[in-house]
């Protein structure tokens, strides 16, 4: 997986939504396209507000770090509420949409 | 709220249940049932086997489950609905209500009937079609497959843990079904060794749908759970997703028909099948080897689902149905059901709350602070708004009682092969809730009786020139604090000579005693009478009209009966409207206070002390019995020159006066029962607690005045009147 | 946060019982008595699941999830139908509506709370 190479001056920042359920998913998939394309090399999403997430919505985290390689950017994990990284622990994704800072502790998990 | 409310409410609801399903039934055999008829019927079935279900209660269960597949196929129209049907169906819905009582008191477990139980459940499976019984016979008897005694010794894993591959249809979250639930409950089932989530199927930005599901997961799982628990977590997502569970020690072929089905490249699953331990590394190799000789046609390329991805012009839609469910809430629920418990609870508060408000009242009038006066007036005035509105929240109509009785008319005239009709006016009239359950069981006895001794058979009324068909009526209204219920027949009226012979053979009266018409008649309601010449098995059965009054007066009511020969009778039963809280009359004897009911209250006139002896005065003309209180309670009589005042009541058609010291006017007295000790007094209706904590007793007034026609005077009561007082107010 | 579960079911000592067991297993619940009841306490409240029998009156189960389904705050909510033996029919129309969960009556409390716990575990 790619990280960035140096943390670019152009990084955009975005607060998660605090739900990213399947009711919320097809908006916050635009949302967060549109974020990430008016960020020209790497977003940063905030997830400390997250409280309620469903499989779309660690779905959707995994699908905007995907998109983020395909358009050579990067997508930054920060700040994770407890209820994502409950998620990410029991789907054991802490590799993929943990905190780069923090990724260690999820690895051992 | 506890499970012991829910079981009570699971009672109350079947035997609601019943009465409709038999009132359907009725409807359907009068040829009146709409189409709706038969569903309301099998939704009574269906509903009371449901909530029998929670509790376990497995014969209402198994029982109504057959009357349930009957009902079935009438709805489908595999079955036609006939006589014999209808009254199976009757005698079935009989039988359930036999069980529901068995649960109200907690012996569901014994069946109540066997015998009538197989009985009705063998004709009930007659009529259910026998191949499709013999077939459901059959499976059962097939014995399970013999779980996989496997001859085949493939090779095995070693790991010790389960292993499961989950991929799911892409489908699963726009049903609502998330995968993510599912794996949480499976760790309630034991522990994830490891768990890889297969992220790879995520398409591109413009094939990603964000509400389908992409990802699968492979999961190392340590459990002691069968295997059918650990299915059953993905129950609801088996039929359309692919789910994979390997037990521990599978064999390896198993593995490879696996990683083969799967769309991920061999050696990728290979890995992650190894990284979390399902596999061993030699292990793995055997089997990329053994796929590569087996030869088989290239793994599945994509996943085989079906997906339905136009989502229907739901805007304009919802918005219609948005706009439906708003007009709907206009005419939302006109109901609310209550437990009748915390009804209770609040009637109980609103006593206390009367009592106190009269206390408060009482001590404003001692301070005579006009400003206090005035509050505690305002307070009371709404205290008693507050009292109305909270009885008639255990107001119920009638009906509730009366629609048993087309089914015990139906039966008995078949019984007695007599042509009956019944007509039923009034069902709307409201009384008690409390009352209602009481009233059931007289009102069953009357109408029978009615039906056996006062309709003639069908052949004498032909003889007499009346209609063939007998008219039993039941009506109800109200009539000025009470509730007036009717039941009629036009039959042959009761037999006055028959009554007076019968009397006084069984030393009611005497010969020489000379009667008016409504005194004989009257005797009716004496212990031990009865005029039945045969004892037919529906009304003589040892219980007689005197039981029946009985349970009237408990209810502080009267029956009385009107008898016109050869056109019919009528009993009339008079109730009082509540149970609960009266408006009552304050009336003081020898320094205590007795309440006299305010609606039964004709007039109240100052008295010179004289002589009256004869316990009759002259009022206005008329001549008027009536009681001395005090020497009716044991008190000294009064000194001469004392005022006195009477109190003329009515009850009925018949008056009488009460002798009193002093009148203190109107008050509201909230009924509490006699303990046993006093429930003998004949003259005490109950008792009631004052604004100043005192106990006074509430006078019967239905029984004074009878005594007074009477010209009795128990000597028990005027022995212990001062010492029951005492009791009471300790 | 307690999870909302809305119950339909014209049953009332059905819905007291059930609902009974999902209070004491943590959940609110929201009762309703048929279809059109159910219908009219989707307003914007949030459910995180609701279980609904199929033969009502006024309005059936079916008819109820069809209509849920059309409105956006619900079309994803997830629905437990309750059924009866010889509900095939109903149940093929329950699963063209997109009802997946079933739960065959009569069930007692534990088995309705493990159907719960499936679906919406946290």
């Amino acid at each position: 997986m790619s990280t960035p190479s140096s943390p670019p001056p152009e990084t955009a920042a975005i607060q998660a939504n605090h739900s990213l359920t399947i009711f919320e998913a097809a908006e916050q998939k635009s949302t967060l396209l549109t974020a990430l394309s008016n960020s020209s090399k790497s977003l940063e999403v905030n997830l400390s507000g997250v409280d309620d997430i469903d499989s779309t919505g660690i779905q959707l985290l995994l699908f905007l770090k995907q998109e983020a390689q395909r358009q050579q950017k990067a997508v930054v994990y920060t700040h994770h509420s407890p209820t994502v990284l409950g998620v990410i622990e029991l789907l054991n994704l802490a590799a993929q949409l943990g905190d780069p800072l923090l990724m260690p502790r999820g690895e051992t998990a | 709220m506890n499970l012991d409310a829910a079981r009570a409410a699971l009672v109350e609801e079947a035997r609601e249940l019943l009465v409709a399903m038999e009132d359907a039934l009725l409807q359907i055999e009068a040829g009146t049932g709409g189409p709706d008829g038969i569903n309301a019927i099998f939704r009574a079935a269906h509903t009371i086997k449901g909530s029998a279900g929670l509790f376990a209660f497995d014969n209402v269960v198994s029982f109504t489950h057959i009357v349930e597949s009957v009902l079935d196929r009438v709805r489908n129209g595999k079955l036609e609905i006939d006589e014999a049907m209808l009254s199976l169906l009757l005698k079935s819905g009989d039988y359930i209500a036999t069980l529901v009582d068995a649960i109200e008191r907690n012996t569901e477990q014994e069946e109540p009937n066997p015998a009538l139980r197989s009985k009705l459940e063998a004709e009930l499976k007659s009529y259910l079609d026998t191949s499709s019984v013999a077939q459901t016979a059959l499976e059962a008897a097939e014995p399970e497959p013999a779980a996989q005694l496997e001859i085949d010794e493939g090779e095995r894993v070693s790991s010790d843990n389960w292993h499961l591959s989950l991929r799911f249809n892409e489908d699963v979250l726009r049903q609502g079904l998330d995968p993510l639930s599912f794996i949480r409950y499976l760790c309630t089932l034991g522990r994830i060794v490891h768990l890889h989530t297969i992220s790879e199927p995520i398409p591109a930005a413009e094939h990603y749908d964000a509400e389908s599901s992409y990802l699968g997961y492979e999961i190392d799982f340590e459990s002691d759970a069968s295997r059918s628990q650990i299915e059953g977590v993905f129950e609801f997502v088996r039929e359309e997703s692919q789910i994979r569970i390997l037990p521990p020690h599978s064999k390896i072929d198993e593995y490879i028909q696996l990683i083969e089905s799967l769309a991920e490249p061999a050696g990728r699953l290979g890995e992650i099948l190894i990284h979390g331990g399902a596999l061993s590394e030699s292990e793995l190799e055997r089997v990329l080897n053994q796929q590569q000789e087996q030869d088989r046609p290239p793994p599945l390329g994509t996943m085989l689902v079906e997906q339905q991805m136009v989502p229907p012009n739901v805007v304009s839609a919802a918005l219609s149905k948005q706009k439906q469910s708003e007009e709907k809430r206009s005419h939302e629920q006109k109901f609310i059901k209550v437990e009748v418990g915390k009804l209770d609870q609040l009637i109980d508060l609103v006593g206390e709350l009367v009592i106190a408000g009269a206390g408060a009242n009482l001590v404003a009038k001692q301070k005579s602070v006009n400003a206090f006066e005035e509050a505690a007036q305002s307070v009371s005035v709404l205290v008693e708004q507050i009292r109305d509105a909270a009885l008639t929240l255990r107001m119920v109509p009638i009906g509730e009682v009366f629609q048993r009785f087309p089914r015990v008319v139906r039966e008995v005239s078949r019984d007695l092969g007599k042509e009956i009709e019944l007509v039923i006016t009034g069902a709307e009239t409201e009384l008690d809730k409390s009352m209602v359950e009481k009233l059931s069981d007289p009102l069953m006895h009357i109408v029978r009786n009615a039906m056996d001794h006062g309709l003639e058979s069908t052949e004498d009324r032909i003889l007499l020139g009346k209609p063939s068909c007998g008219i039993m009526r039941l009506n109800a209204f109200h009539d000025s604090g009470s509730i007036v219920i009717e039941v009629s027949d036009d039959g042959r009226g009761l037999n006055r000579e028959r009554i007076l012979a019968k009397a006084i053979e069984r030393g009611l009266i005497s010969a020489e005693q000379h009667l008016s018409d409504n005194e004989i008649y009257r005797l009716i309601f004496e212990p031990g009478f009865s005029t039945a010449e045969k004892v037919t098995n529906l009304s003589g059965r040892g219980v007689g009209m005197d039981v029946v009054k009985k349970n009237i007066e408990a209810l502080r009511g009267e029956v009385e009966v009107d008898s016109t020969p050869e056109h019919g009778a009528t009993i009339r039963i008079r109730l009082p409207l509540t149970l609960a809280i009266i408006d009552g009359f304050q009336v003081m004897v020898h320094g205590s206070v007795y309440v006299i009911p305010l609606e039964m209250v004709i007039e109240c006139v100052d008295l010179v002390h004289q002589d009256y002896r004869h316990n009759i005065i002259k009022l206005r003309g008329e001549p008027l019995p009536f009681i001395r209180l005090r020497s009716l309670f044991g008190h000294p009589p009064s000194a001469a020159q004392q005022r006195e005042s009477l109190v003329v009541v009515q009850y009925g058609s018949q008056r009488a006066g009460l002798v009193v010291d002093q009148l203190l006017g109107e008050f509201q007295a909230v009924i509490k029962p006699l303990g046993l000790l006093f429930q003998q007094m004949k003259g005490i209706g109950g008792s009631t607690i004052l604004g100043n904590g005192q106990v006074s007793l509430i006078l019967d007034i239905p029984h004074l005045i009878h005594m007074t026609s009477q010209r009795e005077m128990p000597p028990m009561l005027a022995t212990s009147r001062s010492e029951l007082s005492e009791k009471i107010n300790h | 946060m307690a999870k909302t579960i809305l119950i339909v079911d014209d049953s009332f000592s059905m819905r007291q019982t059930v609902s009974i067991a999902l209070k004491g297993a943590g959940y609110e619940v929201v009762e309703a008595s048929d279809g059109k009841d159910a219908l009219s306490k989707l307003d914007g409240r949030k459910y995180n699941l609701i279980i609904s029998d199929v033969n009502m009156p006024n309005m059936d189960g079916i008819s109820f999830v069809k209509a849920a389904k059309l409105l956006p705050n619900y079309k994803f909510t997830p629905i437990i139908m309750l059924t009866t033996e010889g509900d095939d029919s109903k149940k093929q129309e329950g699963k063209a509506a997109g009802v997946r969960a079933w739960v065959l009556k009569p069930f007692q409390p534990p088995a309705l709370l493990d159907a719960i716990s499936k679906l919406i575990m946290a």
